[in-house]
């Protein structure tokens, strides 16, 4: 049976189109992957087809659900449907939890008021406990949804949208913001919905979890679909341009780069131990670090990696060791990269006159910025705003810009490119591979993606995920 | 914060603000010209037959006969045991006279706290659901016009408006409800103003939050994604205003009580600076300040019963 | 990690306070230079209509309005500006030195802090007034030391969560000092929040004065101020209408410009 179809499908912005003559099918058991970078219109392509578009947006076209056909515009229609028979689980779960309603009402809630049938008060909550259960929610149901980990809130998200008990999953950037072994356990539950009776469509920039997803793949470039077909056959032989980088850009694809000859130690940690509260994150940890040398530093949300970088700069104090690093060298010479570009900079400041800061402050010359804007190919012009009026690619470049005319010995850099589309984030790799061996710098990479790591790095630290706290 | 914390932080607070209080008035005592201890005597005993023994009596009752070291720690002791003195002006004693005066501010302060609730919350929630509305807009340049008229203003155009006009409301004089409605009315208009600005916002921005747009997607009709989850999460921001609110209340009690005549603890006060009547001056003070945070800290309770993230 | 608003320029409604701010200073510097001496009695000219020969009026005293208002005018906003500017730049320094400093330096500032709170501004200018009534300093006193508190906490917060974040940490391992710091970072940051507290805590001056003036607690007559004024104006409500209007406008005046000015956070 068909669950989802949508034929011609536009939504205009006054009269820009930002969702161009969209059709797409999905049937019982099968799952669909809108596959798109930001600014190609998947989330308003979803919305669209729930019928909640933001005020403002027209929508055009037509959508059929379980049979029932409406215009995109009659909204009134498909919004009976919300909940019981079509829903859509939401981008970054944790802003769409009540922040004070204890999350296991926020589960029996759905099975008590949205499901047909619907349940009793007590049988609603039996039985969100068992979801609890079977999702490894145990023994959060009285926790407020500040007190969750991502990974948790995406769960709690994922089993109230299912209480409801919709067939139809509309979800929206699944793997957003979660590290690799979180990715893999959403997308097997969507599989599973899919394989009970349901069908998913998903909206997401993440290859790799397309390529896990398998069913059907829609890529989506401005608005448009540019190539549509099985999973596997796009995956292998794309056929539009825009497709091919979309997948060269996933680090599963990259090879191991060359790694430079190996030079005396810039870095050496010995013993290094964290506490946080009840979890030790690692104990005893010696680390050596050579000049020129790149090395990862990997684990899951919550393992303490950026603690560690910020130990190894002497940001941070370890419960017990020590860190020694190159003392010929001054201690600016130990720079760090931001996972959040924006969040370093002063943000009333234009970005030329925080670069002018450093320049001054070094006794640089602005010929070095210049060498280094080009390195990075900036436009100089960038510079004359503000650091949130750029796009978070280049402010991410600028922030390298700015360590590197410090010809640094070492730089940690803190996840620096998960805030980033899938292209961007592979120049910035790039970029920031390049660079460090033209300045002679030693990298420490924080990351939760293995494939980056493994590509880049030279020697891989894996840190373990925190042991649950003791009930 | 668990209750016991806020209880102790308040306590601290409590004792703090009679510290502070009652040594200003210690030093006001010493400061202020003309013979403390003579006035109050004649006070207790009748201007022509107070005797030199009886104000020596008395001086030694205010301790302005030792050095202010052990006189300041003993006059901190009288307090704490609540014995603030007699007034020099009726020579009865002054916790009996504020605590009668109490009981006249906590009805002023109730009506008007209940005339604004009444009025600003139902007027915010209003606003608040149909944002941007003529409704909303005309209320909302309402509020703000109203809040620039402070409460004392406020009153002296009612008592004009009313009273001298109409005759129907008196101004001041007898004790009675009719005599309440003027003086809680004046209060209450201008904390519902700020009232129905802060409600309407609270609503507005729960609504348009991703956990109510999120709750309407799973399912949930209006009524329940309103009831259930956007009045809990828009009381919270309310509450707190309201306890930010009560320094207005405290403050603009004095104004009002005077103006109306109304016998609280602040018409109190002011007659006490009047007649420079040093004990009650202290005991109004102090009266006025533990109210506060008496109701400060009622208002702590309140928020933290609401808002299940703070404990 | 929530970064700063950017930097806003002046709405339309903040430009009209500001107009209507100058205007209002405008007429306190110049009204007592035209108007003569507001304390001069004229019995023969009692509760005169505003004319020509005197463009507000006169009192019941024969007093003349326009000197009256402009000195009452003046007054109200020197004791503003004066306790504003005494309570806004200790405060601000003490915020930044608890923000940054030892942890019992905070806790010390913040518990005298807390303490001062729990005497409601108000109540502590009257207890101070007693002291010494009619004078001017108790109101100044009592003025600054209710109003450090805010900018303190306010101050406090600000410069807590920027000290702690990633700007201030990436220019540290820059290289840059505390002086470039606070330039960089703090100032930037606490001139609009000071700003906004500045102009609130200046129109809570001029109605707390006014407020004692009403109630009777003020400055002693003869010496204009508004709140006394309107209180002696009052019984003549009748007969002269206008007389009372006056200084009931000039504050109304005062305080909205103040308040446009301050923005759209709540007033109070």
């Amino acid at each position: 049976m068909t669950f989802l179809d949508v034929r011609d499908l536009s939504v205009h912005a006054g009269t820009t189109a930002v969702v161009r003559d969209v059709s797409l099918r999905l049937e019982e058991s099968q799952t669909y992957t809108l596959l798109g970078e930001t600014g190609s219109g998947k989330s308003l392509l979803a919305q669209a087809i729930m019928g909640n578009l933001p005020a403002g947006l027209r929508s055009s076209g037509s959508i059929t659900v379980f049979g029932e056909t409406s215009t995109a515009d009659e909204t009134v229609k498909r919004r009976r449907l919300w909940g019981h028979s079509m829903a859509l689980l939401p981008q970054e779960p944790w802003l769409a939890l009540d922040p004070t309603m204890r999350v296991l009402s926020q589960v029996a809630e759905t099975y008590q008021r949205v499901r047909r049938p619907s349940e009793s008060r007590e049988s609603a909550r039996k039985r969100a406990t068992g979801d609890f259960l079977t999702l490894g929610l145990e023994g959060a149901e009285r926790k407020l949804p500040g007190a969750l980990s991502g990974g948790m809130a995406q769960r709690t998200a994922f089993a109230a949208v299912r209480s409801g008990g919709a067939r139809l999953l509309i979800v929206d950037e699944p793997t957003k913001g979660l590290d690799a072994g979180l990715r893999d356990s959403i997308v097997s539950m969507l599989k599973q919905v899919a394989a009970n009776d349901g069908a998913v469509l998903t909206i997401t920039h993440d290859v790799a979890a397309a390529r896990s997803l398998g069913g059907t793949i829609g890529v989506m470039l401005d608005g448009e679909i540019v190539e549509q077909g099985p999973a596997a056959q796009v995956l292998a032989e794309p056929r539009h341009d825009y497709t091919r980088r979309l997948l060269a850009a996933d680090p599963q694809t990259w090879g191991p780069r060359t790694q430079p000859p190996p030079l005396g130690p810039v870095l050496a940690a010995n013993g290094l131990s964290k506490r946080f509260g009840h979890h030790q994150l690692f104990a005893n940890l010696d680390i050596e670090i050579a000049a020129d040398e790149r090395f990862a530093v990997i684990g899951p949300s919550g393992s303490g990696k950026t603690t560690l970088g910020g130990m190894l700069l002497g940001l941070v104090p370890p419960d017990s060791g020590s860190v020694w690093r190159r003392s010929d060298v001054p201690a600016w010479k130990f720079q760090k990269l931001y996972q959040d570009p924006i969040a370093a900079f002063a943000p009333r400041a234009s970005l030329r006159t925080s670069l002018r800061d450093v320049v001054s402050r070094h006794n640089l010359g602005w010929k070095e910025v210049e060498k280094w804007l080009d390195r990075t190919r900036l436009r100089a012009s960038l510079l004359d705003r503000l650091p949130d009026q750029v796009s978070s690619g280049e402010l991410q470049r600028i922030a390298l810009v700015r360590v590197l005319l410090l010809r640094p010995v070492l730089l940690v850099a803190d996840e620096p490119t998960s805030r980033l589309d899938p292209i961007t984030q592979q120049e910035t790799i790039e970029l920031l591979a390049e660079c460090l061996v033209d300045a002679g710098c030693a990298l420490v990479l924080v990351t939760h993606d293995p494939a980056i790591a493994g590509s880049l790095a030279s020697r891989v630290l894996t840190l373990n995920p925190p042991s649950p706290p003791a009930p | 914060m668990t209750v016991a914390r806020l209880f102790l932080r308040r306590l601290v607070q409590a004792l703090l603000v009679s510290l502070m209080v009652s040594t200003l008035s210690f030093f006001m005592m010493r400061a202020l010209p003309g013979d403390a201890a003579m006035r109050v005597a004649a006070a207790r005993y009748g201007h022509d037959l107070v005797t030199a023994r009886a104000a020596d009596a008395v001086r030694a009752e205010l301790k302005l006969d030792r050095p202010v070291a052990s006189a300041l720690f003993s006059w901190w002791g009288d307090v704490l045991r609540l014995n603030l003195g007699t007034s020099a002006v009726t020579a009865a004693p002054v916790v009996d006279e504020v605590s009668h005066q109490l009981g006249y501010t906590i009805r002023l302060a109730l009506a008007s706290m209940g005339i604004a609730l009444l009025f600003g919350l139902v007027l915010g929630v209003l606003c608040g659901l149909w944002p941007g509305s003529v409704f909303d807009q005309a209320w909302r340049a309402l509020a703000a016009a109203i809040r620039a008229v402070p409460p004392f203003i406020l009153g002296l155009l009612l008592i004009v408006a009313f009273s001298v006009e109409i005759s129907a409301l008196p101004a001041a004089g007898t004790m009675d409800s009719t005599s309440l409605v003027l003086p809680a009315l004046t209060l209450a208009v201008g904390l519902s103003a700020g009232l129905i600005r802060v409600t309407r916002d609270a609503l507005k921005s729960v609504t348009e939050s991703g956990y109510f747009a999120f709750a309407r997607t799973k399912g949930l009709s209006l009524n329940q994604a309103l009831l259930r989850h956007a009045l809990r999460n828009a009381a919270a921001p309310v509450t707190a205003y309201l306890s930010v609110q009560l320094v207005f209340l405290i403050e603009g009690v004095v104004a009002v009580e005077t103006l109306f005549a109304w016998p609280g603890i602040g018409h109190a006060l002011v007659h006490a600076i009047y007649a420079r009547d040093v004990p009650m001056i202290q005991g109004t003070v102090m009266a006025m300040a533990l109210l506060f945070v008496c109701l400060s800290a009622l208002a702590d309770f309140a928020i933290l019963a609401i808002d299940p993230r703070r404990r | 990690m929530t970064t700063s608003s950017a930097f806003k320029p002046m709405t339309r409604w903040q430009w009209a306070g500001l107009a209507i701010l100058a205007l209002t200073a405008l007429f306190s510097l110049v009204a007592p230079v035209v108007g003569g001496d507001p304390l001069v009695q004229d019995l023969d000219h009692v509760m005169v209509k505003p004319s020509a020969a005197s463009p507000l009026g006169t009192d019941h005293l024969g007093r003349s309005m326009l000197a009256r208002l402009g000195h009452a005018a003046r007054l109200s906003l020197l004791l503003a500006a004066l306790s504003v500017l005494t309570a806004a730049i200790p405060g601000a320094v003490l915020g930044v030195a608890a923000a940054w400093r030892s942890r019992w330096t905070d806790t010390m500032l913040s518990t005298i802090a807390d303490g001062v709170l729990a005497l409601p501004g108000l109540l502590l200018i009257v207890l101070l007034t007693a002291f010494a009534p009619g004078r001017f300093w108790p109101f100044y006193v009592g003025l600054s030391l209710a109003l450090w508190v805010e900018y303190f906490r306010v101050v406090r917060a600000s410069a807590q969560s920027l000290l702690r974040g990633p700007q201030v940490e990436a220019s540290r391992l820059l290289g840059f000092g505390p002086a470039y710091i606070v330039r960089r970072h703090l100032l930037p940051e606490l001139f609009p929040l000071l700003r906004t507290l500045m102009t609130f805590g200046a129109a809570t001056s001029v109605l707390s004065l006014a407020a004692l003036g009403l109630v009777g607690v003020g400055l002693r007559p003869p010496t204009p101020e508004l709140g006394t004024m309107m209180i002696e104006l009052l019984p003549h409500y009748q007969e002269a209408p206008w007389l009372i209007a006056e200084p009931i406008l000039i504050l109304l005046f005062a305080v909205t410009g103040l308040a446009l000015v301050a923005g759209e956070r709540e007033f109070r």
